[in-house]
């Protein structure tokens, strides 16, 4: 099961960091 | 023939289905950013205007809004569709629980507090407030994404609108005045209204149609009037 963990990680990694970086765009006025 | 353990499986094939998905995500994001860039350059050069570099794009708010009003729906999607198959039946459907077993069901048939069994995961077993927590950890999960995806959204579509505004010698209006604009409901409506129905029909087709292997169908030999995942 551990390696199911990075995969469950790596997920919740990509939504919050694209999250992010959309958020950055919008609040930078891009 | 048995299920075969986590042992006789590498990362690879144990992981198969995510890691599918996650790699298609990255193409398909992949497409969306050249085929964006060429979409947003024919506007540039009808409007008589000079083209932006794929690097442009993909850090524009143009290109934010699109991504992020999808993920939002997605999310809105499995947070309504986690908590309305706790209290809502489809009879027939592999999607639904069978008819009487609406609502959040016993500690017993839910394995926690003391009906925990010994391989359950811990926050199970406690049976307090992290017990409540994690009993509901996946439907809070998708309604936080969906809020901040959402959220996300209405900043970067914020943007995108004002820019326009400007194009157009408009006034640019505050993030709050661009939560009543046409324009962000439009987009959030469009995207909602596609999700709801892939997500109804899929429930209701299940009753009658089948496919061999999937656990999103029920087996095919089973009764239409069968409700559940039955195999």
């Amino acid at each position: 099961m551990r390696g199911v963990r990075f995969v469950f990680a790596g997920y919740l990694l990509v939504i919050v960091l694209g999250i992010v970086y959309v958020s950055a765009l919008g609040l930078m006025g891009r | 023939m048995s299920a075969a353990s986590s042992k006789e499986y590498g990362f690879l094939r144990a992981n198969a289905l995510s890691l599918a998905f996650g790699a298609v995500f990255v193409v398909t994001l992949g497409g969306q950013a050249i085929s964006g860039t060429a979409d947003f350059n024919a506007q540039q050069k009808a409007n008589g205007l000079e083209p932006v570099s794929l690097l442009e794009y993909v850090t524009s708010s143009s290109f934010g809004v699109d991504v992020m009003e999808n993920w939002q729906s997605e999310y809105l999607q499995f947070f309504l569709y986690i908590f309305a198959t706790v209290w809502l039946v489809q009879r027939g459907s592999s999607e639904s629980k069978k008819p009487g077993e609406e609502g959040t069901e016993s500690d017993k048939e839910q394995k926690i507090g003391r009906h925990a069994d010994e391989d359950s995961p811990k926050w199970a077993k406690t049976g307090d407030w992290r017990t409540v927590i994690f009993s509901r950890s996946l439907g809070l999960l998708m309604g936080a994404l969906f809020l901040l995806t959402w959220v996300a959204s209405s900043l970067v579509g914020w943007a995108a609108f004002n820019s326009e505004q400007l194009a157009e010698r408009q006034d640019p209006v505050s993030w709050l005045g661009y939560l009543g604009e046409a324009d962000f409901w439009n987009r959030s409506f469009q995207n909602w209204q596609s999700e709801m129905l892939a997500v109804g029909s899929m429930a209701v087709f299940s009753v009658y149609l089948r496919q061999r292997g999937s656990p999103e169908s029920k087996p095919v030999g089973v009764a239409h009037a069968e409700t559940g995942q039955t195999g």
